[in-house]
């Protein structure tokens, strides 16, 4: 049997999100992140969906303490090629972020 | 002259059947996303990329950002497609919406336009285009 139709819709949307004089914080990216990887339905059943809340607000926080880390190290990195560049005080000034 | 909301371009879905784009991550084309202000005017009949009202600031250059494709898969009886979040970092721009075109085909072709709804500004700081989710009721390219 041949699909009657084929259809494209006008139907979706973007969020855009914008900082002033700061990058975004690691819970804003985490928040963003868990939306991306786990959605949920609001016709789920009630338990399911309770659940499923409580396990993405746990990835969300999983999700942030992991790039707070990937922040920390990268810093290091950033610490020690600007000390081997002869920059001391930049360096220490990435270091007490 | 102003952004009327969100659209499919026409012309996507011709050239879709033409064979003129290709999604898949690594091995499609490369997609990009460029910014406007509220002067641009993009309806579904709009086709190209182009640098009229396109944005100007720190941390933008013209023809956009390189966009990370998502490779089209499919649920039930829907296929769909998307692109991974898009962000200007250290950056002052004023944007009211934005077009997704093809860098790779001749032309630039475009595949959506974008509304945002309002003026978005980001100031010495981050804007970014979050996209929507991806299955088969919200991602960004959805045939069904």
């Amino acid at each position: 049997m041949l699909t009657p139709e084929l259809g494209m819709s006008n139907d979706f949307k973007v969020e855009v999100a914008t900082t002033q004089n700061r990058g975004f914080t690691p819970e804003e990216i985490a928040h963003r992140c868990a939306d991306r990887i786990i959605a949920i339905s609001d016709r789920a059943d009630p338990v399911l969906q309770q659940q499923a809340y409580a396990f993405k607000n746990e990835m969300e926080r999983v999700i942030a303490d992991y790039m707070r880390q990937a922040i920390s190290s990268d810093r290091t990195t950033v610490y020690n090629a600007l000390l081997e560049a002869g920059n001391p005080e930049l360096a220490e000034l990435i270091r007490r972020l | 002259m102003a952004f009327t909301g969100n659209f499919m371009c026409t012309s996507f879905k011709q050239e879709l059947l033409q064979g003129v784009h290709n999604l898949t991550l690594s091995t499609g084309n490369a997609f990009k996303m460029a910014l406007y202000t509220n002067s641009a005017s993009f309806t579904a009949a709009t086709t190209a990329y182009t640098t009229g009202n396109e944005v100007t600031g720190t941390g933008y250059s013209a023809g956009g950002d390189a966009l990370t494709n998502v490779t089209p898969t499919n649920t039930g009886t829907t296929a769909f497609a998307e692109f991974g979040d898009l962000t200007w970092s250290t950056s002052t721009i004023t944007a009211r919406g934005a077009l997704i075109y093809n860098d790779t085909a001749a032309g630039d072709p475009t595949l959506v336009v974008l509304d945002f709804g309002s003026d978005k500004s980001s100031s010495a700081g981050d804007f970014s285009v979050v996209m929507p989710t991806y299955n088969a009721t919200s991602a960004l390219i959805r045939i069904a």
